[in-house]
């Protein structure tokens, strides 16, 4: 049995699928479909026949569609540059653009706070000072920033403020005797304790549910794309300033150094994170793109490494740079395969891409494999030194990440179980990330005597 | 008879705009009544009647509002306004002018 009212629906649904309509416009298409069925009913035609000569008189739906592309194209890009509800919207987007504004400026100037107390950016004996602290620098605005959005109540403004207040005050304190490589494990592993605490500030109350968790992922890739890209734009601006201004003969290196590139930096910072929670539609349509295009890049790059590293016979046991080389492909890829999966449309049947994570995590898991043995052949050789327990931890974490993604995954794709049961693991995973970070940045200096 | 595109896209305007000077009128109305008047030589598109209605809209020659009809079908019609008559008076000359010429150049070739 022909079902009419079925068919309409679909055909609406069709339209509206292009993005082109307004639902009035939608509403005065179907009233017209509808007009049209009924009279050729009347004339004797059965219900699908009228259906079918109505769609057919109505049009091709491309060029319709396009048609209204042009008429409704104004509505399109205001969508773009006003906050879609209202007036409300807008003094509360004022609001925010003010306080990316003030933030920028406050953070820029507490970089340059440590300056009155003798330490200069560029000077090579403060810079693991400066890369220490980095992240304190920034980090609290951003997450200050979250605060005042969500309206936290006092617990939560505390405990957030009070870890980064704490987290200072220890790194600052504790002492630090060559080689300093404890030091300098904290300065790596801080930023990332740091930036998942912002996370909790991001997430809200909800922070302990896995949807939220999720979006902080999606969000944390997507601040990277766009904080990468706007970053090469001030790189430009800056190189661009020193070049007009040389012609003329006057030398703003300093100036760019000293300023412009603190300023900038911090700004970038807020202005990524601002543009990546307010302009969501303007970045959900380019983010996924960009990953769904590295992703298979990846794959190949590490794909050829293994072989290479086979065919060749060289062992990376030999080259500690060949250690930190490896740990950085992994965050990077692990990064990447996050975030596919945290942008992932629960819609789309198209598998492809779950195939292709797939592969991604099994090249991982393999290179992981071959980083941990190495790191045990060192550890057992030359002893113990922090370093090597930090990368041994780190790999761990990641090869217990990689296998049990691996593990879900596979049984995602022979339907032993769904996706949000992939998605809960992973984001229960965060917190392990969390207590390694604090142990490596907090612990790792008193375990090993400051050295 | 086929009538070409082009010609179909330049009648549109002023079809509707006559039209719509006799009393409002929805979309689907409006169609029917074109074929009516051309005795079904005129076959638009019926989609495309609603972007170039939108376009008069936002060019301010007509106005839209929404009304119940008797089924109980939401209708959206369309109401010509002052600057819609206006330009229904410009086309009009301007078909008239391009009629008369034509008529003239026919009426040469017939003598011929």
């Amino acid at each position: 049995m022909f079902d009419l009212e079925l068919n309409i629906r679909s055909w609406s649904d069709h339209l509206r699928a292009r993005g082109n309509f307004k639902e009035t416009d939608l509403l005065e298409l179907e009233n017209h479909l509808r007009d049209e069925i009924d009279d050729l009913i009347e004339a004797g035609l059965s219900q699908d026949e009228s259906f079918l000569i109505g769609v057919k008189r109505l049009g091709n739906v491309n060029a319709i569609s396009e048609e209204y592309s042009k008429v409704n194209s104004e509505n399109l890009w205001k969508h773009l540059l006003i906050d879609p509800d209202h007036v409300y919207g807008v003094s509360r987007n004022r609001k925010y653009i003010a306080l990316v504004i003030i933030f920028s400026l406050l953070a820029g100037t507490l970089m340059k706070i440590p300056e009155l107390f003798g330490f200069k950016l560029f000077n090579p004996a403060d810079q693991l000072f400066y890369f220490k602290n980095l992240s304190l620098f920034i980090l609290p605005f951003i997450a200050v920033f979250f605060l005042v959005k969500h309206q936290s109540n006092w617990k939560m403004t505390a405990s957030i403020l009070g870890i980064f207040f704490l987290a200072a005050l220890t790194i600052n304190l504790f002492p630090s005797y060559p080689p300093k490589s404890t030091e300098l494990l904290t300065g790596i592993h801080l930023p990332i304790f740091l930036w998942l605490i912002t996370g909790a500030a991001y997430m809200g109350l909800e922070w302990k549910l896995t949807g939220r968790r999720m979006d902080f992922i999606r969000f944390t890739g997507e601040a990277v794309i766009y904080g990468t890209l706007i970053f090469c734009g001030i790189i430009v601006l800056a190189l661009f300033t020193e070049t007009i201004f040389r012609a003329i003969q006057i030398d703003l290196s300093s100036f760019i150094q000293q300023y412009l590139s603190v300023y900038g930096g911090c700004a970038t910072a807020m202005i990524t994170v601002y543009l990546v929670e307010y302009k969501k539609s303007v970045v959900e349509n380019f983010a996924p793109i960009l990953a769904k295009l590295f992703s298979p890049l990846f794959l190949i790059t590490m794909i050829a490494f293994l072989f290479v590293m086979i065919i060749s016979g060289k062992s990376p046991f030999v080259d500690r740079n060949f250690l930190i080389g490896f740990d950085l492909m992994l965050v990077l890829v692990l990064g990447l395969v996050l975030y596919v999966i945290s942008a992932r449309d629960s819609h789309d049947n198209n598998k492809l891409f779950d195939y292709l994570n797939l592969a991604l995590i099994l090249a991982a898991l393999i290179i992981d494999g071959v980083a941990l043995s190495a790191i045990l052949f060192r550890l057992s050789t030359f002893g113990i030194t922090p370093n090597k327990i930090a990368a041994l931890g780190e790999n761990l974490t990641l090869l217990v990440n990689l296998g049990g993604l691996a593990w879900l995954y596979l049984r995602y794709l022979v339907k032993k179980n769904d996706f949000p049961h992939l998605e809960k693991w992973q984001t229960a995973y965060l917190s392990v990330y969390v207590i390694w970070m604090a142990v490596v940045a907090f612990a790792f200096p008193i375990m090993f005597r400051f050295s | 008879m086929n009538v070409s595109k082009d010609l179909i896209a330049a009648s549109a305007v002023p079809l509707i705009l006559a039209i719509l000077k006799q009393g409002d009128s929805y979309g689907y109305s409006i169609i029917k009544k074109v074929k009516e008047l051309s005795g079904n030589e005129l076959v638009w598109s019926e989609g495309m009647l609603y972007p170039v209605l939108h376009r008069l809209e936002d060019q301010n020659l007509i106005q839209s509002y929404w009304r119940n009809s008797e089924t109980g079908r939401r209708r959206k019609y369309y109401t010509i306004k002052d600057d819609g008559l206006k330009e229904l008076e410009l086309q009009k000359k301007q078909w008239d002018m391009v009629h008369s010429a034509l008529s003239k150049t026919w009426q040469k070739l017939n003598q011929e």
